[in-house]
């Protein structure tokens, strides 16, 4: 196969898929490749690398099928073209960003330190890389996100990344790092196995060496050994098989698990010496630890970093919850504001930081309620400094709160009360007539109110109980009680005085008394209590002479009774001699006969009592005029 | 007093004080995204007259000024009992409100004013009230931030109304409790939650208009509770007040009965509570003791309860507070005649 052409990088363009390949055989999470720079010896700097790991979106629509390592591949293209477009921002802030085909948010932490990392130079000797390089020996670093930054300056950033695992080699001049966001130990076997299988001069351990290419001419026990002796040209074959992908065993819970088989198959089919290549994908299954299944969960596209309601984001740093990378990489770099001891990386670290962030959209980011930030108008809170209340308190608690809730409600019900006596329309708003409301008017307001309610309830307690005890209730029942009573005390004296009365002669007429009665009310209350609402005014009769009366009574021609009804309906006239009682004799006559009276008129003329009384038969019984006639002229003869 | 205060007063350049002519309850910030450095603060006065009046305010962020406009200010029968903006104004769509931004107030009823450029109209009253023009004075209401057109008022007639704004008529009226309704608080666009004198927190589902869930019991029987915040960075939490306490229960909504926390910190009663509108973890209140309290809610409280992480001094009862979006870097509070603007 054709060696590939050489990129402008100092980099061979094929190293880029044989750290593709490298990393995704052990499936960590990206693999960098720091070259000499040519234009400052000595200085290691981005030559190329692979992203492996989380991925926050997956731009769906495809228009050719890729798998998965040609989208690794796009990428890490692609993480290379936004860091070439922000730092062109950077450089040139007038000019508009040169649009990529991601932008920063669409990137998870992990993408984010990979992304950073391009930035980043060494002196030989000087950082992780640098020191690879210089002692020329693999260094293997656990727990890298708790590194001290002198160890490694990327720590700050790795913890961001939650990048736990870094292994840096020496590598075709240039430095290869690899890391993972797991913790891997140190194995040295690993190791061996990417140099060996990806990059450098194989073992002769045949079964180690994937040969996918099936021009090259094999023996039949697979051995390849002889075509790559020359590192040069095994990288090169090593590079120029299908772009398939070849670790369909490993990406179980890939997207692309499906496809996986088929493909192996098609390898398979499509080389000779299977058998070879059967084994030595085998090989590589032992040595892929199962565990590290984290970050290719692509069917999950969850991005291990994502916001989660339930975290808890510290926000003494004064962090937006919601943003993902910038925001925590905002918060190394404040920190490394604040220590005081700053290396030149990190200065360089946060000069690149401050330029991406500039390009960047807006961040909004919380207030800091750290107590430091001078310019809050809060103090901490201490609590053996016991404040004692500045505030005396006096009056009842929550006053104004309380108002608020219960006055103004009352204010705006009196008003409603008051204004309602009012006819017209109103616009809603109460009629300024209102007097000024203020506390004293309505603490005696509230004072009159319970005074009025005891008596009420006096009341309620001599008058007979009909069941309810409302305020109207009561009143009725006082009216009711009040009514039978003078009624009683009218007969009682009546009755007493009959004998009396009958010795004595009506010695002058006097002026006629109407009365009118109405029916009290409405008719909410029984029935019965029809009888007695007739109003007694203050009779201011006199007492008339009987023999009078009684002479007139017996007289027939003066007796006068005409009774009409028309249904329900009963009109009673009649014309007597007037005698004491008589009136109420004859409603009561009334009563008994099932009537109730609607209106009673009387006068009195000349001894004469006429009488125009309209009444209704209550419920369904009736009585004939001629028995209601009967009864009144009975009691008329009644003497 | 004199001490903390001027300690407080140390800091004066980052906080901005009002001093209003009479005393003020009522207050609430615009959330126009008009002008970042020109926001507009209404307070509502509380005078216990007829005439009481709404101010509007403008606070210059580069000036830390605050100076009322004279002709945006208008007249209010009796002390309105709560203002609100309208919360997004470049959204709303009905064509009464797009010409600008919308105030609404609560006192005998609800009534919606517009703020235009020199002058302040109103634009409706809502009434419910079938048998004559007045309807039962409300307490509180509350601005559905996801769905604009709807308000919620709670009134001392027990029951909580839901009115449709844009069409002028009640959505829904619901007996929400035993008692007078003190508070309501929307979580979603169907869902809100209201406080009574009956001392329950309940939950109601306009989907569901038969059944509400009490969250909340007050542990003296009867105990009012007077108002409600509920997280909206964080639906899962409420908080409440208490009537004469100094205690601010954190409700959980999936635990019912039990809260999650109860701040007790306050050397006095409790006024006014607001979450913060950028964290899902802070809140802040204020109350009787002139304090007001910034508090961080930890996962796991420790076992002497949860202490605030700062806190202000004024010099009197602090009686309203609110912590808007729009400047969530701001913090409003309103004691005896003044209002201060404390910055976080």
């Amino acid at each position: 196969m054709a060696m590939e052409d050489q990129s402008q990088e100092e980099v061979p363009e094929n190293l880029k898929k044989q750290l593709a390949l490298a990393v995704r055989s052990i499936q960590w999470s990206y693999a960098i490749f720091w070259s000499i720079s040519s234009k400052q010896p000595g200085v290691l700097k981005w030559g190329d690398g692979y992203y492996n790991g989380d991925i926050k979106t997956r731009k769906t629509v495809q228009a050719e099928e890729l798998n998965a390592d040609q989208l690794g591949l796009q990428r890490s293209e692609q993480l290379r073209e936004l860091y070439a477009s922000l730092s062109a921002g950077e450089t040139s802030p007038q000019a508009k960003r040169p649009s990529a085909a991601l932008s920063p948010e669409d990137l998870t932490d992990t993408e984010w330190y990979y992304l950073v990392c391009m930035s980043f130079v060494f002196n030989v000797g000087q950082g992780l890389p640098g020191r690879t390089l210089a002692k020329n020996q693999t260094i293997w670093l656990c727990n890298a996100h708790r590194a001290d930054t002198k160890v490694f300056s990327r720590s700050l950033l790795a913890k961001s990344a939650s990048i736990q695992t870094i292994v840096c080699f020496p590598h075709l001049g240039g430095v290869v790092e690899l890391g993972v966001t797991e913790l891997v130990f140190e194995d040295h076997k690993l190791i061996q196995n990417i140099k060996t299988s990806f990059l450098e001069v194989p073992y002769p351990n045949v079964s180690k060496i994937p040969d996918p290419i099936p021009d090259n001419a094999r023996n039949n026990n697979g051995l390849v050994y002889p075509q790559v002796n020359m590192p040069e040209t095994s990288l090169n074959q090593l590079v120029e098989y299908p772009e398939v992908n070849i670790y369909s065993p490993n990406n179980s819970s890939n997207d692309f698990g499906a496809k996986q088989p088929n493909e192996e198959l098609n390898m398979v089919e499509d080389i000779d010496g299977e058998a070879c290549q059967m084994q030595s994908w085998q090989f590589m299954d032992d040595e892929i630890s199962n565990c590290v299944n984290n970050s290719t969960n692509s069917s999950d596209c969850i991005s291990q970093t994502c916001d989660n309601p339930e975290d808890i984001v510290p926000i003494s740093n004064g962090k937006k919850v919601t943003d993902n990378g910038m925001h925590q990489a905002q918060e190394s770099n404040q920190q490394k504001l604040n220590s005081s001891d700053l290396r030149g990386d990190d200065i360089h670290y946060q000069s690149v930081l401050s330029n991406l962030l500039k390009t960047s959209q807006q961040l909004i980011l919380g207030p800091y309620f750290s107590n430091s930030n001078k310019e809050s108008s809060f103090i901490s809170w201490r609590k053996d400094k016991l404040w004692s209340s500045q505030i005396p308190q006096t009056g009842t608690p929550q006053r104004l709160l309380k108002k608020v809730l219960i006055e103004v409600a009352r204010m705006h019900e009196r008003c409603q009360h008051e204004s309602g006596k009012y006819d017209g329309k109103r616009d809603g708003l109460p009629k300024p007539e209102i007097d000024e409301i203020d506390r004293n008017h309505v603490l005696s307001e509230r004072k009159r109110r319970e005074k009025i309610n005891e008596r009420f309830l006096i009341l309620g307690s001599l008058v007979p109980s009909g069941g309810k005890v409302d305020k109207v209730s009561i009143l009725d029942r006082t009216i009711e009680r009040l009514r039978e009573l003078e009624k009683r005390i009218e007969e009682l004296e009546s009755h007493r005085d009959v004998g009396m009365l009958e010795s004595r002669t009506r010695s002058k007429p006097y002026d006629a008394i109407e009365r009118t009665s109405d029916n009290y009310g409405t008719n909410k209350h029984g029935n019965s209590k029809k009888s007695l609402t007739n109003k007694r005014k203050a009779c201011d009769m006199e007492e008339p002479g009987t023999d009078n009366g009684c002479s007139l009574l017996r007289d027939s021609s003066t007796d006068n009774v005409t009774v009409s009804v028309v249904d329900k309906d009963v009109l009673i006239e009649m014309r007597s001699p007037w005698r004491e009682s008589l009136l109420l004799e004859v409603m009561e006559a009334i009563s008994k006969l099932h009537l109730d009276s609607q209106t009673v008129r009387s006068s009195n003329t000349d001894g004469i009592l006429s009488l125009t009384i309209k009444a209704q038969f209550k419920g369904s019984k009736t009585a004939s005029t001629g028995s209601i006639t009967q009864v009144l002229q009975k009691v008329i003869r009644r003497c | 007093m004199e001490n903390s205060t001027q300690e407080s007063n140390l800091r004066s350049e980052i906080c901005v004080t009002y001093d209003s002519p009479y005393p003020i309850y009522a207050m609430a910030v615009t959330n126009a995204a008009a002008s970042p450095h020109l926001r507009r603060i209404a307070v509502g006065s509380f005078i216990e007259e007829f005439n009481n009046r709404v101010d509007i305010l403008s606070f210059d962020h580069d000036a830390l000024s605050l100076k009322p406009t004279p002709s945006l200010s208008f007249d209010h029968p009796y002390p309105p009992t709560k203002l609100m903006f309208h919360p997004t104004p470049s959204a709303s769509t009905s064509t009464a409100t797009s010409a600008g931004n919308l105030l609404a107030s609560s006192g005998d009823c609800l009534r919606l004013w517009e703020l235009r450029d020199t002058s302040i109209e109103p634009i409706s009253v809502f009434n419910n009230s079938k048998t004559s023009e007045f309807c039962a004075p409300l307490t509180s209401f509350d601005w559905n931030e996801v769905e604009p057109r709807r308000i919620g008022t709670s009134s001392i007639d027990t029951t909580c109304t839901i009115w449709d704004i844009e069409k002028g008529v009640v959505e829904t009226q619901l007996i929400a409790h035993d008692k007078e309704v003190y508070d309501i608080a929307w979580g979603e666009a169907g869902v809100f939650a209201s406080v009574s004198a009956d001392g329950s927190v309940r939950i109601f589902d306009l989907r569901d208009k038969e059944h509400s869930t009490i969250i909340y019991e007050s542990p003296q029987p009867d105990t009012p509770l007077l108002r409600l915040a509920w997280n909206k960075q964080d639906l899962r939490y409420m908080a409440t007040i208490l009537m004469d306490s100094n205690k601010i229960v954190i409700l959980d909504i999936r635990s019912p009965t039990m809260p999650v926390a109860e701040l007790e910190r306050h050397q006095a009663s409790v006024n006014a509570i607001a979450w913060a509108p950028q964290s899902c973890r802070h809140i802040c209140s204020a109350g009787d003791d002139g304090q007001a309290l910034l508090w961080e809610l930890p996962t796991v409280a420790g076992p002497n309860g949860i202490d605030p992480i700062s806190m202000y001094t004024a010099g009197a009862e602090i009686n309203q507070l609110q912590w808007s979006a729009a400047q969530s870097d701001w913090i409003s509070i309103a004691f005896a005649n003044k209002l201060q603007l404390l910055k976080v």
